[in-house]
């Protein structure tokens, strides 16, 4: 039989460049997957096989809390949100990836999505999703040319995330962690005037997605090289205000700069989202509540 | 040797009213700190999630009410908080105290039966602060009548349609004010507090009957719906009107009958209605 790995030893751990973080996830799925398909030929019945169509890949997508203690190269906020940033104001195409590992399986990933969400009263979650191409220029180990790799195993690293890392098995409080008890959107709400009406956000979901592309040479199954394209990056704000003042190029928003905050106000997370436009106003109302509206930012990399 | 805290050392005071005749009084809140749990545990972390909120739970006998003439809709000082308003207050024991801010009530009913003085129970939600330590000097309380105005069995009207000659056991009335917080985003407290609606009322009659026919189970609206229900409560031994509880168009909810061979016969029924604001 197998080990059987619980949960409490499945850590899920990134790491991009120097720098690395074990992430609060509270779930991770890992997929593997070989693309082949049946090859049919006139005059004869059956398929002459299956045959591989397109290169393995591999896909790991986990949600996490969105823990804002950390710190990679000075920025602060979790490594995810670090890696976003980086890809999404970078000047140079040619990706590197990240080692995603978790109970003994790992693989260099490409991230493809990033979310997470902020509600009033409530500890933000976050979610990320990668894919793996595996790599054709790690030519000397076979197995590491495969997008994902190992077998299952208790992980060797935990999250310390802590108020005080030394005193693990005490209860803490979570300073750490983005909470919309204490994050100030007001960066984001929409403003009417004659007559003034301020909007009061109730929530808000961040999303960026990016565009991956594999270059894949005559001769060799995994890609010479991974090189980033686009990132498209939305934002959904739920308030009390609706705009019917929408416009048929969007409205400009511009650059505003959404802090995500703990318990610990010293400490926060950011991110920069540069040239905004809202693209949608909607109302919407069920029984017993208010009417709320929702309104989507969108901004392009 | 422990000191005890005993009823003559505990008050309650709402709005800078003491309140009288209270039974019981009882308040609470939950912490809504929760463990994070996440794959790799190794530490447990708590992170408050979902809004903060207190109950408290009035019971009061109807013995000392408002003053006539004090301005208000109903001389039982609760009975007034089933709008918008907000109250907030003080709960006294012993020395020590604890207060409350943004208090709304919850739901409101009274009850009586033959032998004992209406008794009315509140449940309220307390969306501002709760505790100690945390708010400014309170206004002193006054209790809000002294003279006893005592509410009786022996004295009350029930008027229902075409309802004379039927001996009623007991009664409550309950009534339901719905309450929606806002919650906003970076804040604890809501941004708002909505009166909901409509507010559910449920009478509920015990009876040993005379005339009292049961209605026919398939629905027919001219039998099952009483266009006037009016509950007064009259000082004892005096026709000195107190509390008026007075609904309009109430439909026969439910009806049961029971007969035994040691007691006599008795039909419990309940009306219900909807108070739209």
């Amino acid at each position: 039989m197998a080990d059987l790995i619980f949960y409490d030893k499945a850590a899920v751990k990134v790491t991009v460049g120097n720098t690395n973080e074990v992430l609060l996830a509270s779930d991770c799925s890992v997929s593997f997957s070989s693309s082949v398909q049946p090859l049919y030929t006139i005059g004869r019945k059956g398929s002459l096989g299956q045959f591989p169509s397109a290169a393995r890949a591999g896909e790991i997508s986990f949600s996490f809390l969105t823990s804002i203690t950390g710190e990679h190269d000075k920025q602060p906020g979790n490594i995810i949100n670090y890696l976003a940033s980086g890809i999404k104001g970078s000047i140079n195409s040619n990706a590197s990836g990240a080692l995603i590992q978790v109970a003994g399986l790992s693989g260099t990933g490409f991230l493809s999505s990033y979310s997470f969400n902020v509600a009033s009263n409530s500890v933000s979650t976050s979610s990320a999703s990668f894919t793996l191409f595996g790599s054709g220029e790690v030519a000397n180990n076979q197995n590491l040319n495969v997008p994902i790799s190992g077998r299952l195993a208790n992980s060797d690293f935990s999250p310390s995330t802590g108020a005080n890392p030394a005193a693990a098995t005490n209860s803490v409080l979570a300073t750490g962690i983005g909470h919309g008890r204490f994050t100030n959107l007001d960066g984001f709400r929409t403003e009417l005037t004659g007559p003034t009406s301020n909007g009061t956000i109730f929530g808000a979901d961040y999303s960026i997605s990016f565009n991956h592309n594999p270059i894949y040479k005559v001769g060799q199954e995994f890609p010479s090289c991974t090189y980033y394209t686009t990132a498209s990056e939305s934002m959904n704000i739920t308030e009390d205000v609706f705009n019917s003042g929408l416009s048929f190029s969007g409205v400009d928003v511009g650059d505003v700069m959404l802090n995500v905050k703990g318990l610990d106000s010293s400490k926060q997370m950011q991110v920069g989202l540069s040239g905004l436009k809202q693209i949608n106003s909607s109302a919407s109302v069920g029984l017993d509540d208010i009417v709320r509206t929702q309104k989507t930012l969108v901004a392009a990399y | 040797m422990l000191g005890r805290i005993t009823r003559e050392a505990e008050k309650l005071t709402i709005n800078g009213s003491g309140i009288q005749g209270v039974q019981s009084v009882s308040a609470n809140y939950a912490s809504q700190a929760q463990f994070l749990n996440n794959l790799g545990v190794n530490e447990i972390k708590y992170a408050p999630e979902g809004p903060q909120q207190a109950t408290l739970d009035v019971n009061t006998l109807l013995t000392q009410l408002l003053p006539e003439g004090a301005g208000v809709d109903s001389r039982d000082p609760m009975l007034n908080y089933t709008g918008d308003l907000a109250f907030s207050g003080t709960v006294d024991h012993g020395s020590k105290a604890f207060q409350f801010t943004e208090g709304y009530l919850q739901s409101y009913s009274v009850s009586c039966g033959i032998g004992q003085i209406p008794q009315a129970s509140s449940s309220c939600l307390i969306y501002g602060d709760f505790g100690t330590g945390l708010f400014g000097d309170f206004e002193q309380s006054d209790p809000i009548d002294q003279v006893l105005n005592v509410t009786s069995f022996s004295s009350m009207e029930i008027n229902l349609d075409a309802f004379k000659t039927n001996r009623v056991l007991n009664f409550d009335v309950n009534i339901a004010t719905p309450r929606i917080p806002i919650y906003a985003i970076g804040i604890d407290t809501p941004t708002g507090v909505i009166a909901g609606s409509p507010m559910e009322v449920n009478v509920n009659f015990q009876i040993q009957p005379d005339d009292y026919e049961i209605k026919n189970m398939r629905f027919v609206p001219e039998e099952t719906v009483f266009k006037n229900t009016t509950i007064t409560l009259k000082k004892n031994n005096s026709n000195d009107i107190l509390l008026t509880y007075s609904f309009e168009n109430m439909l026969l909810s439910s009806e049961s009958f029971q007969g035994g061979v040691d007691s006599d016969a008795s039909v419990n029924f309940s009306l219900r209605s909807f108070i739209l604001r």
